[in-house]
């Protein structure tokens, strides 16, 4: 849909430099495939298998959770197994009906799954940073159709994702009808979930914080208030340009109410009113197209986000680590306290023996073989945390590289696309501006 | 009649044009009698003819006969294939400061190859107070023709600054229209009055000797100012009327819009101005979106230049000519009121001489003169009509091309700033050594 509009608007500007540039979606599956093909030997990206698309969306009414009349919006998912298109293009595709809410359990799923990779965001909740013009409203068309373009693009990035692709429930979303909801919750991702939220939301401190996390961190935080101020100065430019040419449009009435009153210049007047007319028309289509530029950009607003959760994820494992470090040494200081007889600290340890009187040697031994059992313990869990926080790092890191070459191509397609919109108005505006001339001098 | 109608022939008459009588005007020049009264209302500027109370028609002794009137049209119609010889220009504005006040003056250059006139070039500088001068006289001495407007005399002290190069420049703008347009006018430019302003090294002593006949002038004009029901106004008039009328209200309108494009412009420029700089900051963020990024950013900044410079275009060049017409449809609308009061005078005098006639007949010479007073008028009239739909068609044809033109120009700098970035936003990291130029 977006790759034929993007053609039709070479095609309109007539440019052979322009008319490399290729489909968004398509350009970042491809880098997928390519990145995949290099790193992971275990296979293709489902995408590779598969055919998905938002094929369309229908207004529903029903009852929600508390028995109250609600109206939603479903959206329906087709499948098609390459093969079968190979086959014969009379394959009837699989399709099913999904719910916004459903697109993000399952993305809520994915983040807890996956916590070391940057999962694609969806498509706004509500519309934020419109102008003017633009319904903020959920039942909108204008806004459900861009929302359809969103979940099939979310649905296509997580499908041509090395890793992504591959799980299961995923693959579920895309087929089974009933029951994925149940399915979904008795992998008990909620709990890890809660308990993954609450370790985010409260505050620690990382003693040695990896750099290169920190810096990614910065950059996210960056990347969204950036973004998010470029969206909303977008806004008001848009507001802007919308008033300039709608004001145009009053001279093609008042054009032609003059036209009424003039001999000679009566017919230039009047058709050059309807080229105003038309000019005033025309930004309606331009503002139209600009916001798909609007939508490329919010994604990248909402990966930010995603990219800030790796690295937070990445803060807790370390500082997961890092207590289980800092317990460690505290139990082999207790032990050697305890094998020595010294109190290097003041403890209440320390005030309990000094008051109460020396423990029995019988006494000391059995908390000399907890305390030695105990360091055995925290010297495995260390072990596992760093093994863990190796691999997460690891890990993340390699999405995180895929991530950013993504971004660069696909803001790059984005640029591009943006520059040939900005193109195809100027083109425009000569056009029309040119034809009104030609009015104007016959007059 | 003999004396008036060498006036049309500059080429062969080396009459200057206050030998010649106008049935209008320089009849009542005869006149004496001056009224302190209306000496203070002379010094005063605009609506004069308007405030003067309301009197009987001053008695006439018109030469004008319908012969010379056929002459005049013939000749009208020749003027307007001849070439021009009188080319005036304004400019070079200097401020003047003095203890009593702050003024500025402009440059007043002709060139000219007509007899009436002592040298071929003139240069004279004058001020607001002398053009306003000039217009007073013309529109004193040649009642009949519709006189270009001057640019408003009053601004808003404290909201424009009447010293401001903006201001002075648009003025001298629209005086240099005046003076050109009254130039290329087949009666207005022998006018005496505009021999003295082009020419006169001192013009105060000029104006100071007017003075009397100014106030004479005054009440040339002073007819019926109101109350008046014409009995046949020629359906050709009542047309010019409405649609005097029509084109204020269309040229209002055209006039909102173009302001309010201009502020939605303006409002448009500030946004874009904050729009460039976001890619920037974004740009000190990326590595490999550095440039491309940076490229938008000076792309949005190539376009805010050239919208503010269609803005400005737009303010300087459209919004005067609007203002110009605006003014001179009511410099119209006045003559057209003179023309009626011209023909209701008739009218009265007919009526009277019927009711009389049944009395006891007389000769009606004062009415014949009443009615060539009118005809006279209509054919002036109606010659500055068709000069002035002339005028105004090529002036909006003019105007409105230029209108395009700046647009065009507009989008095709936007159109070159955006093809331009499209190299630079398609350049891939590897394929670097591969660029050809």
């Amino acid at each position: 849909m977006r790759g034929s509009e993007i053609l039709e608007r070479m095609a309109d500007s007539g440019n052979e430099e322009v008319a490399v540039i290729g489909n968004t979606d398509l350009t970042a599956a491809d880098l997928h495939n390519n990145t995949n093909n290099t790193m992971t030997e275990e296979g293709v990206p489902l995408l590779k298998k598969m055919e998905i698309s938002v094929s369309e969306a229908e207004k529903r009414t029903g009852k929600n959770a508390v028995n109250m009349q609600e109206i939603y919006t479903v959206y329906l998912i087709e499948t098609r197994p390459v093969d079968a298109i190979t086959e014969g293009p009379s394959a009837a595709p699989d399709s099913l009906w999904r719910r916004y809410s459903e697109f993000e359990l399952l993305r809520n799923y994915l983040l807890v799954t996956f916590p070391y990779i940057v999962v694609p965001p969806l498509p706004e909740k509500r519309a934020e940073f419109v102008w003017h013009k633009l319904s903020a409203d959920n039942m909108d068309p204008d806004f459900v159709e861009r929302r359809r373009i969103g979940l099939e693009n979310f649905l296509l990035r997580v499908a041509s994702h090395s890793v992504l692709s591959k799980d299961k429930i995923f693959y579920l979303f895309l087929t089974q009808d009933d029951g994925w909801k149940d399915v979904v919750y008795d992998t008990g991702f909620q709990a890890k979930a809660d308990s993954r939220l609450k370790a985010l939301n409260a505050t620690f401190r990382v003693k040695n914080p990896d750099k290169r996390y920190t810096e990614l961190k910065h950059y996210s935080d960056e990347l969204q208030s950036v973004i998010s101020q470029l969206l909303r100065v977008r806004a008001k430019v848009a507001d802007r340009l919308y008033g300039v040419y709608k004001v145009h449009g009053n001279y093609g009435r008042v054009f032609s109410e003059w036209s009424a009153i003039e001999r000679e210049m009566g017919d230039g007047l009047q058709s050059a009113g309807h080229h105003m007319d038309a000019y005033a028309a025309s930004v309606d289509d331009i503002l139209e197209e600009e916001e798909h530029y609007a939508d490329q950009l919010k994604e990248y607003l909402y990966y930010a986000e995603a990219l800030r959760a790796v690295c937070r994820k990445h803060e807790l494992i370390q500082y997961e680590l890092e207590m289980a470090a800092q317990d460690l040494v505290s139990k082999k200081q207790q032990r050697e306290e305890l094998a020595t007889g010294t109190v290097r600290t003041f403890s209440l340890k320390g005030m309990t023996s000094k008051l109460f009187g020396q423990e029995t040697p019988e006494q000391r031994e059995a908390k000399l073989k907890v305390l030695e059992e105990q360091i055995v313990e925290g010297e495995e869990l260390v072990k596992t945390s760093n093994t863990e926080c190796d691999e997460y790092v690891r890990n993340a890191w390699i999405d995180i590289d895929r991530f950013k070459e993504q971004k660069n191509q696909d803001l790059k397609e984005a640029l591009i696309s943006y520059a040939v919109m900005q193109i195809s108005m100027c083109k425009k505006g000569i056009q029309v501006w040119t034809n009104a001339k030609e009015c104007f001098s016959k007059m | 009649m003999s004396v008036s109608t060498p006036k049309l022939l500059p080429s062969s008459g080396k009459k200057s044009i206050h030998d010649v009588c106008h049935p209008l005007s320089c009849e009542e020049a005869a006149l004496t009698t001056p009224s302190p009264e209306l000496q203070n209302t002379s010094s005063s500027i605009g609506d004069k003819d308007l405030s003067l109370p309301n009197g009987t028609p001053v008695d006439t002794s018109s030469p004008a006969s319908s012969s010379s009137l056929l002459n005049r049209l013939q000749l009208d119609d020749d003027l307007d294939g001849e070439t021009r010889d009188l080319f005036v220009t304004v400019d070079d504005p200097k401020k003047h400061v003095s203890t009593m006040e702050t003024y500025i003056t402009y440059r007043v250059t002709t060139k000219t190859t007509r007899t009436e006139f002592d040298l071929p070039e003139y240069s004279v500088r004058r001020r607001y107070q002398d053009f306003d001068w000039l217009r007073n006289k013309l529109e004193d001495t040649q009642p009949t023709h519709i006189i270009p407007p001057l640019p408003e005399k009053f601004v808003v002290k404290g909201v424009v600054d009447r010293f401001s190069e903006e201001f002075v420049e648009t003025r001298r703008k629209a005086l240099d229209k005046f003076l050109k347009r009254i130039a290329d006018h087949p009666v207005l430019s022998f006018n005496d009055n505009f021999n003295v302003f082009l020419s006169a090294k001192d013009l105060n002593s000029y104006k100071k000797q007017g003075m009397a006949l100014l106030s004479k002038m005054g009440e040339s004009v002073k007819y019926v100012t109101g109350g008046y029901k014409l009995r046949s106004r020629p359906l050709e008039f009542a047309a010019m009327g409405d649609y005097l009328d029509m084109f204020t209200q269309k040229l209002g309108t055209i006039d909102r819009i173009a302001q309010r494009i201009i502020k939605e412009q303006a409002e448009y420029l500030v946004e874009l101005r904050e729009y460039g700089p976001v890619y920037s900051n974004w740009a000190s963020a990326e590595e490999e979106l550095q440039e491309p990024l940076e490229g938008v950013s000076s792309c949005v900044a190539n376009c805010s230049t050239a919208l503010e410079e269609l803005t400005e275009d737009m303010s300087e060049e459209f919004l005067p000519v609007f203002r110009e017409y605006v003014l001179y449809i009511e410099s119209m609308k006045n003559v057209l009121k003179k023309r009626d009061q011209v023909q209701a005078e008739y009218e009265a005098k007919l009526e009277a001489v019927a009711f009389r006639k049944e009395e006891r007949p007389c000769a009606p010479t004062d009415v014949e003169k009443c009615q060539d007073r009118v005809e006279c008028f209509n054919a002036d009239l109606k010659a500055d009509w068709d000069r002035w739909q002339n005028n105004k068609r090529q002036d909006f044809r003019l105007l409105l091309t230029g209108m395009a033109d700046k647009n065009i120009q507009y989008y095709e700098k936007c159109l070159a700033a955006w093809e331009s970035i499209i190299p630079l936003l398609q350049d891939k990291p590897d394929g670097k050594g591969e660029m050809p130029s």
